[in-house]
């Protein structure tokens, strides 16, 4: 009897703890507390044209988060510490290769791809043929990237976003919705299918859960991985590029805040930093989370200071939830 | 009186009998060598003697009277020292602080004392001084050592313990014939002293050059404890296999027919790496070939370096006529290999992925496929489950749902998508039930009867007798004997591997 007492308790407390490890199921929940929330402290908070609003901040972040959340796939401590970086590299790099003018909008995109391109390319053979921890290899990156910009612009605000890119992210596009969003639905969509339908999205997976396994089942391991870095800093560049259409013009330091929450979007959206599973429509919800929580902070007025420090705080929370539940493999 | 006296000593893990009944008699100034195959509970009874692992039953007297032992400092204390067959030595510490590491000397004031620790060092390193080879000082670091030298600093710790009982476990492994010699001779002065030795080897030569008793034992149980004059290699043998009736019919109703395969695929000369020497063999197609011998010999690693995950250094290499060079395994699966590792956890399991995603890579490797629609993947991967027989709920369920067994089933099936012409199997069954051993060896010798050319490396010796058409016995990373036909017996097997080169 004494057992059946203490039995039953247990049952219904680790029933409630399946419930509570599934991230996507909690994002959704959170996300709904979250609007309702704010919608008490501030009514108008959860009309249509503010969550509407703040998808498009919700997509800048998602794209960014991609990136980020296929590099963390890979595992082996992936981790991209540059897209912040990159997003600003990209952002005045197209603000003054475009320089206002929508002839110049291929140009701009080529350009910023392509230095993307290069950066994450750099960040993976770093990792993969040198050695380079990802943690040290993409912080030494964002450094130089930073020091680059402030070379560059002095911390100047440069360039103009082309009209047409301006409009594309802001203004109604397709059925009343931005370009940028159905940007991110198609990002998405692609994320989706690479990572479920793909060959290449197996042998993520696969590189991500046991790396010497896929090896000798002869997946090109370190391929892949620079693969992935060069996404990642490739979705950055994008990302940059709407970020100067959506403020107009760059700033040099327009994509810092974005390290720190592209990773708290993919572990929010149930990617465990130690890789190998989890997927990107989690990562959406995640972003848009973050940016919910974030606006919430705002309506309280609590400045950016506090807004890092609850960022930062959730993350540990999180990684206390998620990031322990399964053990890096030595 | 004996000095230490073990009766039916038992040890169990789980369901797991480490150790059945295991008698040890010890005199007095003695050197007395253990035998026994690989798993039959040698090592356990040494630990059980070292106070390192406590018995489930049985009785341990000690100079006439019954101790229990509470951990390897209790047995220390009255006397008892054991070498550890997996070194362990402290890395960062001085050869000097290792070799004191049962008891540093120190100051009044409990700090170390150098000059005394120094002293007492060069005592031990002075018995071995023709034969330590270069930068072996009392103060250099063991993490620089070489690994003989890392185990003459294992050795000396234990001689320092200065134990009336000394216990080593497998301690020459590594030692080179000049080494053992040496050891040897200081191992004659200690039993002139009356000191009792007990001594675990897989060498017959050194074991009948040093000891004065040879106890066998066999599958945990003690079978027999001869003096040396009484002895001879054969007998040992026979101890060591005793009367094994079923397996014996069992492995002569599955001897392969006449040598009708004469096809050969791939012909290996002179390979050398870090753990093979000079390997060269011919394989057949529809050939089952067997890789024998103690544990560790060089059989895992000749089949890693087949597949390009070790490297090759030297020998050459042709499959049907043409040469290739293992690179990696890529480059290997391309070229018609497959390899499938006891190890599943670390080189088969794609960890938490879904069964589908286990089995999918090497259909996406020789396919060139790029899509990955589960409805089309189903149909290449159900039937190579289906083959073995795999017990699975759906493809979309995680490999982690799995028994042990059926997770090597789907590893295996990995290669049953798109069939190689070599396959590898590097101790395939470890850790998985019977009824999925049988399965697995069945499939095995379908695929060679349908061509393809296999190379089986088992520690299981019964497995590799009954499986493989003939067997070659690896000895020191160097294939010393090939046993084929009549030969191919569970004594000439065990004489090959214990007794090394003929």
């Amino acid at each position: 009897m004494t057992i059946m007492q203490h039995s039953n308790p247990q049952e219904s407390r680790s029933a409630l703890f399946v419930y509570l490890k599934n991230p996507l199921l909690v994002a959704f929940i959170l996300i709904v507390l979250l609007l309702t929330a704010g919608e008490a402290l501030s009514p108008g908070f959860a009309s249509m044209e503010q969550i509407l609003r703040l998808l498009i901040v919700a997509a800048l972040l998602g794209i960014v988060a991609a990136g980020q959340n296929l590099v963390i796939l890979g595992g082996r401590e992936g981790i991209d510490l540059s897209v912040g970086g990159v997003v600003s590299l990209s952002a005045v790099l197209a603000g003054n290769v475009m320089d206002g003018s929508n002839a110049n909008i291929i140009a701009a995109i080529l350009v910023c791809l392509a230095a993307g391109g290069l950066v994450g390319l750099i960040n993976g053979v770093g990792v993969t043929i040198f050695g380079i921890p990802p943690l040290v290899m993409t912080l030494g990156m964002l450094g130089v990237l930073q020091g680059l910009l402030v070379v560059i612009r002095q911390g100047i605000p440069s360039g103009l976003a082309a009209p047409a890119l301006a409009n594309f992210v802001s203004k109604p596009f397709l059925f009343n919705l931005p370009g940028i969003i159905w940007l991110w639905a198609a990002v998405g969509l692609l994320m989706a299918f690479l990572l479920m339908r793909t060959s290449l999205g197996h042998k993520i997976y696969a590189i991500g859960s046991n790396e010497n396994a896929a090896y000798m089942a002869g997946v090109p391991v370190r391929l892949i991985r620079i693969m992935l870095f060069a996404l990642s800093s490739m979705f950055a560049a994008l990302a940059g590029i709407c970020i100067l259409g959506y403020s107009g013009t760059s700033f040099a330091n327009v994509g810092d805040s974005y390290m720190l929450s592209s990773i708290i979007a993919v572990v929010l959206g149930g990617t465990p930093l130690s890789g190998g599973k989890g997927g990107y429509t989690g990562t959406m919800a995640g972003a848009f989370l973050l940016i919910l929580m974030q606006s919430i902070l705002t309506t309280l007025s609590i400045g950016e200071s506090g807004r890092q420090v609850v960022f930062g705080l959730t993350l540990l929370v999180l990684l206390l939830f998620y990031g322990r539940s399964k053990a890096l493999r030595g | 009186m004996s000095r230490l006296k073990l009766q039916q000593i038992c040890k169990y893990y789980g369901a797991t009998t480490a150790l059945a009944s295991g008698d040890l008699l010890l005199e007095r100034g003695e050197i007395h060598v253990l035998i026994g195959a690989n798993g039959s509970g040698k090592s356990t009874l040494c630990k059980v003697i070292a106070g390192s692992v406590r018995p489930d039953g049985g009785t341990f007297e000690l100079n006439g009277k019954p101790v229990m032992l509470f951990g390897p400092q209790a047995a220390r204390e009255m006397g008892i020292c054991l070498f550890y067959q997996e070194l362990s030595l402290a890395n960062s510490l001085s050869i000097a602080q290792n070799i004191n590491l049962y008891h540093l000397p120190t100051h009044a004031g409990g700090l170390i004392d150098d000059a005394e620790l120094n002293k007492r060092a060069e005592h031990y390193i002075s018995k071995f001084e023709t034969v330590i080879g270069e930068g072996f000082t009392p103060d250099a670091p063991v993490a620089k050592l070489r690994p003989d030298q890392k185990q003459l600093v294992e050795i000396m710790k234990t001689l320092a313990s200065e134990a009336e009982i000394l216990i080593f476990d497998e301690p020459t492994s590594a030692l080179d014939r000049s080494q053992v010699e040496c050891f040897f001779s200081i191992l004659r002065e200690l039993k002139e002293e009356g000191r009792s030795i007990i001594f675990i080897s897989h060498r017959m030569d050194e074991i009948f050059d040093i000891a004065d008793r040879i106890t066998v034992i066999r599958d945990g149980t003690t079978v027999s404890s001869r003096l040396i004059e009484e002895t001879d290699h054969s007998t040992v043998i026979r101890d060591m296999i005793g009367e094994q009736p079923e397996a014996a019919a069992l492995e002569a109703s599955l001897a392969p027919q006449a040598e009708k395969k004469t096809e050969s695929c791939l012909v290996a000369e002179g390979l050398s790496g870090a753990h093979i020497r000079n390997v060269g063999f011919s394989l057949a197609k529809g050939e089952i070939l067997g890789l024998g011998g103690l544990h560790g010999q060089g059989q895992s690693t000749l089949l890693r370096t087949l597949f390009g995950a070790e490297k090759l250094q030297s020998g050459t290499l042709l499959l049907n006529g043409e040469a290739v060079h293992p690179t990696n395994p890529r480059a290997a699966i391309k070229n018609g290999f497959s390899y499938v590792s006891g190890d599943r956890v670390r080189d088969g399991v794609i960890t938490g992925r879904s069964i589908m995603e286990n089995v999918s890579p090497i259909h996406f490797l020789k396919d060139k496929t790029f899509l990955a629609f589960p409805s089309v993947l189903a149909r290449i991967i159900e039937p190579a489950l289906g083959a073995l027989n795999t017990k699975y709920s759906s493809l979309g369920a995680s490999i982690s749902s799995l028994s042990g067994g059926n997770q090597q089933k789907v590893v295996i099936a990995r290669w049953l998508t798109n069939p190689p012409d070599i396959l590898l199997l590097d101790d395939p069954t470890k850790g998985i039930d019977l009824s999925a051993k049988s399965e697995l060896f069945a499939l095995v010798r379908k695929l060679a009867d349908e061509g393809m050319a296999i190379i089986l490396y088992s520690s299981e010796d019964g497995e590799l007798l009954a499986h493989s058409d003939r067997i070659l016995v690896f000895n020191n990373g160097s294939v010393s004997r090939e046993l084929l036909g009549e030969d191919k017996t569970r004594f000439n097997l065990y004489e090959a591997a214990y007794s090394g080169a003929q």
